[in-house]
């Protein structure tokens, strides 16, 4: 009996150190929005970095967070206040602009936070930046459209670009490499006009571009990408459409030729890598690769979706 | 008199104020939310979440104080929104070349009170229908904030103005962020202007009857541009609230807001059909509206879920507003419908 009676307080004792050591972490991924197809791949790069620390014994508490109505500043840092006030001990930031969330991270380092950037970067220090290298992206998007035109017999005539707004970093770095891609060349690139990234808009805008003849038309995210490739399919114009990002509906615009090509960014490495770097931060450990870590992109054009069956349902 | 009957006394003044009826459903239906909220995650109600939501009920309490005054006159105003990115943009711009943030404040808000001049002009004097003169007056403030800075975002405004931003969003007094005890401050105030002044009263007046106003010889040209002008410095004041989070001009700040500000005032008891409603029920709309977005972003709700509460919320309120004033609750037709007699107090 005496033996038994020890025997099962050693039981409990070995289950209540199991208990007591039980690691658990509260972190979040917040984005520009919660709807673009981009960030729902980051959030699944999330998801699976956070089932494979589950089968390990380690317990995230993973919350997405973002603008509900869009990319908005204040609304993104009222999110970076949330999860704060819902004691996250690290967040997964794309930081909407350069500037606008400085002093929101700032005040919430102090307060023993852990910041990591995926995609998009803030004008602050972080532990890591997960993201592509945009301006090198945005120039492979330009010397893609500049080989079809030259191909094509076309060396002069006027380029639209249909960018997000002035605001966002990363679409903006894109453009400054689309453009330095025709430095020295005959092409005009035309005024950008600005989107909101969303398809509608951005539709309108390509539609517009495509009224006053131009030859090649930049799409440089997600929705612009979708709203480039609708206007050129629907006019049945021979314009080059070159875009960014990767969708179900951009792959079928590039499939059916209405698209070039776009430069697939990797959303789901970016949270799935950020994912682990933060945890192993939490953990007392280092980040989980280079702190400029380059998730880069891949050229895909109708030749590549066919390779890699990427329509397959 | 027996302590019954005075309490009796006392329930029933209370009751009797106009408006009160429906601010104390609502705060029953935020305390219920609340719970709801906290049942779901006891985060909500935590010190820090509790400090956060009052930052952000506080934009809403101030914008829903100007269009609360304008609803009152049986008006709306719809420039709300862009006079904020409009105060954002000048403010922004003005500190990005080096001038005193403080300086700035002030001059910020001249252009914002121009926006709401042009308003009560164009309701009052050109008598322009509100939804009208208040649309244009939209886009040509969205169209300033534009203007501006040459069709850009500004640069941050620097470490200057620390102390500014701090006073506006970042610092905290009692614990409590500076911008609730702001939004309290300018509550407070034009309470008083609209429950104790002559103003006050000519505002409930021109709401709940124009022609009866105007044979009384209430100024009604001058009472709905005072009305304008108080939603106009509201949403100046958010603006410079806006850029101090930020640390930058957005040229798309504020955009909706005019709509926080008709649910903030709508779900608060005062009515769209004028000449009904305390600002002490824009503490519990704002209250309700702030505590909403919070609370199913802390539940982790899915985006969709959250615009589909919010908007439901937001038509109930509207509807029970429509219902009680036309009388459909009133005693006589309860009975007709049940054939009970409903005893008198």
């Amino acid at each position: 009996m005496k033996k038994l009676i020890a025997l099962s307080l050693l039981l409990v004792m070995v289950v209540g150190s199991f208990a007591a050591v039980a690691e658990e972490y509260t972190i979040y991924l917040i984005t520009m929005d919660l709807m673009d197809q981009h960030w729902v791949n980051v959030d699944a790069g999330c998801k699976a970095a956070v089932e494979e620390f589950a089968a390990k014994g380690v317990t995230v508490n993973y919350k997405w967070d973002a603008p509900t109505q869009g990319k908005n500043d204040a609304a993104q840092i009222e999110s970076i206040n949330n999860a704060f006030a819902n004691n996250a001990q690290a967040i997964l930031l794309a930081s909407n602009g350069p500037d606008t969330q400085v002093a929101t991270i700032q005040q919430y380092q102090k307060e023993g936070v852990k910041f990591i950037y995926v995609d998009s970067p803030a004008n602050t220090e972080a532990l890591q930046t997960l993201a592509t290298d945009n301006t090198a992206a945005g120039n492979t998007a330009g010397l893609e459209m500049l080989k079809k035109l030259t191909a094509d017999g076309v060396t002069e005539g006027k380029i639209g670009i249909v960018n997000v707004n002035a605001a966002t970093t990363s679409t903006q770095h894109r453009e400054t490499g689309f453009r330095a891609a025709f430095e020295g060349t005959k092409f005009e690139i035309l005024e950008t006009q600005y989107g909101e990234g969303q398809v509608a808009p951005s539709q309108t805008i390509a539609e517009n571009f495509i009224t006053q003849g131009v030859v090649g038309i930049f799409g440089c995210n997600e929705g612009s990408t979708t709203g480039t490739g609708n206007a050129i399919k629907e006019a049945k114009s021979a314009v080059v459409g070159v875009g960014f990002d990767k969708s179900d509906a951009i792959l079928q615009l590039v499939f059916d030729g209405a698209l070039l090509c776009t430069m697939a960014q990797n959303p789901y490495v970016m949270g799935y890598q950020g994912m682990l770097s933060a945890v192993s931060i939490l953990q007392g450990g280092e980040i989980v690769g280079d702190k400029n870590y380059d998730t880069g992109v891949t050229v895909v054009d109708k030749a590549f979706i066919e390779t890699n069956n990427l329509l397959a349902k | 008199m027996t302590q019954d009957a005075r309490k009796k006394g006392w329930y029933r003044r209370l009751f009797a104020v106009r408006g009160m009826g429906q601010i104390i459903t609502v705060f029953f239906g935020l305390i219920a939310l609340c719970i709801a909220f906290y049942l779901a995650n006891p985060n909500f109600l935590s010190q820090r979440n509790v400090a956060n939501l009052l930052r952000q009920i506080a934009p809403y309490l101030i914008i829903g104080i100007g269009q609360g005054y304008v609803l009152i006159t049986g008006n709306i105003d719809l420039s709300i929104g862009s006079v904020i990115g409009m105060s954002t943009m000048i403010s922004a711009t003005m500190m990005t070349r080096g001038m005193d943030p403080w300086m700035v404040s002030l001059i910020t808000l001249l252009p914002c009170l121009s926006i709401g001049l042009l308003n009560g002009f164009l309701v009052a004097t050109c008598k322009l229908p509100p939804f009208i003169g208040t649309l244009g007056t939209m886009t040509i403030a969205r169209g300033v904030a534009q203007l501006v800075n040459g069709n850009m975002n500004t640069d941050a405004i620097g470490t200057a103005s620390e102390t500014w931003r701090n006073f506006f969003y970042y610092g905290k007094s009692l614990g409590v962020y500076n911008t609730f005890w702001l939004a309290l401050v300018i509550w407070f105030c034009f309470n008083y202007l609209l429950s104790r002044t002559r103003t006050g009263r000519h505002i409930y007046a021109v709401g709940s009857n124009v022609e009866a106003s105007k044979l009384s010889g209430v100024n009604v040209a001058k009472t709905i541009r005072s009305a304008y002008l108080v939603s106009a410095f509201c949403a100046g004041v958010v603006g410079l609230i806006t850029c101090a989070q930020a640390g930058m001009g957005s040229m798309d700040a504020g955009t909706g807001y005019e709509l926080y500000a008709v649910a903030a005032s709508v779900i608060g008891g005062i009515s769209t059909l004028g000449g009904q409603g305390i600002l002490l029920g824009e503490i519990v709309g704002a209250s309700v509206w702030g505590a909403m977005y919070n609370g199913l972003s802390i539940m982790g709700a899915p985006v969709a879920w959250r615009n589909i509460v919010v908007g439901i919320i937001v038509v109930l309120s509207v509807l029970t507003d429509v219902v009680f004033r036309s009388g459909a609750l009133n005693r006589a037709r309860i009975r007709a419908a049940f054939g009970k007699k409903i005893s008198t107090p």
